[in-house]
């Protein structure tokens, strides 16, 4: 009797189980969009336009955040993975601490596309979807040296020291800088793509070097933070700002003269590519490319009137 | 079975499953792994085996400008290239022109056979940096990088080709009036065309005696 009520036990248990994990034919398919941090507005922008897409694609999907904690990524993915989603548009906090969350998706038969972060496994991730960092600040370090007249002192203001963005960005900055020998690099510092600690760094960075001519940010964020300890040593008209990204308010200060140029990025293009990318999967589409670069464009006082906050189309 | 053998094979199986969870590889060989990639002989194998010979498709530039202003879209679909998504195309481009000015960083062409003003061109001399040659042939597939910095390093390459092989036997000769023919890569935004700033970095650069 007991073993009978025990088999009967078993079978109601995996019938629940089915009928939490077992999609029916009719429902939409599940998209998880796990973003690195809803902190920073660029993301916020990155995961809206993913989910404005895959809705209009027809799929459910829901944004997990994952506060730069690659703990937290890790629980976001296996929800995601327990809760029957088919496939994760994913901007990775680390780009060596989110293989294993990549890889364990894609072996449980979820396709995972980076979006704008990349991991650091070729071909664990479905595709990655990428801006240009590198060929971005080749056009920003060109336009540099035209700007400083190929020579003068100048300071680079780095990003996260573990994100690949920071590095291709400076690598292609220097691709072209480091030509012109009259062009002097005084200091190279971190800020994290922070605005105050960008701020508190040029701070001590003006106090050892007064004389710079110009400053490179790896990101907006930093160079606004730049900008604003320029402003408070009265330098801010003879010392030329660079920044990275396309952020709203960097945009209105080139119109305004007091950045000299950015590199535009579309997150809206890599949210909508990554979630059309998802829906071809789930057509049987399998040869993705491995990695997608997407266009970077050099924004500049003659031209800033062709572009809006985060390249989106006025 | 008695306690000596089942205690030897215990340690038997934990030594192979130690043995085979750890693996010891020199730090060298790993760093290899990026570093094997020569960007230099690729470059140069590029140069020789498919940017050269491919230059015979190039287009027309005073045709080209012609139709990008007449027919936008038909000309990037027919004759522009790019490896990744995006408004940035490059076009691999041919023509001939008189020189009009010669500056310290470009050298000023008016193309022969186009009355218009976007039939004034630049020819850079020296900011030769981007992606414009390695992309406007259309023969490099990005899927054959595993690295994107060893992709990155073919156009530093290529670039480093223009600056010693082309440039100098031309900048050192080149003087306003001269007739010049030249092939080269342009970089044009589809979303923000700009026809009358348009900057050619030279594949091949020659003064046409009288």
């Amino acid at each position: 009797m007991y073993y009978r009520i025990a088999f009967f036990c078993i079978l109601l248990g995996i019938g629940f189980i089915g009928c939490k994990t077992k999609q029916s034919k009719d429902e939409p398919k599940k998209i998880a969009i796990v973003v690195s941090t809803l902190n920073n507005p660029w993301f916020v922008f990155l995961a809206q336009k993913a989910e404005a897409k895959a809705k209009q694609l027809g799929y459910e999907s829901k944004i997990f955040d994952s506060q730069n904690n690659t703990a937290q990524e890790t629980d976001h993915f296996d929800n995601a993975i327990a809760s029957g989603y088919d496939a994760i548009l994913f901007n990775p906090t680390d780009a060596d601490g989110s293989i294993v969350n990549v890889k364990n998706a894609v072996a449980a038969g979820v396709p995972v596309f980076c979006m704008d972060r990349e991991v650091n496994a070729n071909g664990a991730a479905t595709s990655q979807i990428l801006s240009d960092s590198y060929s971005g600040c080749v056009a920003i370090g060109k336009y540099f040296v035209e700007t400083l007249n190929k020579k003068g002192k100048y300071v680079e203001i780095l990003g996260m020291v573990g994100d690949n963005n920071t590095w291709n960005r400076s690598k292609g900055f220097h691709s072209v800088v480091d030509f012109y020998p009259g062009l002097k690099m005084v200091a190279q510092q971190s800020a994290d793509f922070d605005r105050n600690k960008a701020m508190e760094v040029m701070e001590s960075i003006l106090q050892a070097h007064p004389d710079i001519d110009g400053v490179f940010c790896g990101n907006d964020a930093m160079a606004m933070g730049a900008y604003q300890a320029l402003v408070a040593s009265g330098k801010a008209d003879r010392v030329k700002v660079f920044g990275f990204d396309g952020a709203e308010d960097v945009v209105k200060s080139i119109q305004d003269g007091k950045i000299l140029a950015t590199g535009m990025q579309f997150p809206e293009v890599m949210a909508q590519t990554a979630a059309t990318f998802a829906d071809e999967y789930f057509k049987g589409k399998r040869d993705f490319p491995g990695k997608m670069p997407v266009a970077v464009e050099l924004v500049k006082k003659d031209n800033v009137e062709n572009y809006a906050a985060y390249g989106e189309k006025e | 079975m008695p306690k000596p053998i089942r205690y030897l094979l215990y340690v038997a199986v934990i030594v192979l499953l130690a043995y085979n969870s750890v693996y010891f590889k020199k730090l060298d060989e790993v760093k290899a792994g990026t570093a094997a990639f020569d960007a230099a002989a690729y470059a140069k194998d590029f140069w020789e085996k498919k940017l050269t010979p491919g230059l015979s498709k190039a287009v027309e530039l005073g045709a080209l400008t012609a139709q990008l202003k007449t027919e936008k879209d038909k000309a990037f679909e027919q004759h522009s290239h790019a490896l990744g998504i995006g408004n940035i195309r490059y076009f691999l481009v041919k023509g001939q022109g008189i020189v009009t000015d010669v500056s310290e960083n470009e050298v000023s062409v008016k193309l022969a056979d186009t009355g218009e003003s976007s039939g004034n061109v630049r020819i850079a001399t020296e900011y030769i940096f981007g992606n414009a040659v390695r992309d406007a042939s259309g023969q490099i597939d990005i899927n054959a990088f595993t690295n994107s910095m060893d992709f990155n390093n073919v156009s530093a390459e290529i670039n480093k080709l223009i600056r010693g092989k082309v440039v100098p036997p031309f900048k050192s000769e080149v003087k306003k009036g001269d007739r010049v023919a030249f092939h080269g890569a342009i970089e044009l935004n589809r979303e923000h065309l700009q026809l009358n700033n348009i900057e050619i970095i030279p594949v091949s650069l020659q003064i046409e005696k009288p």
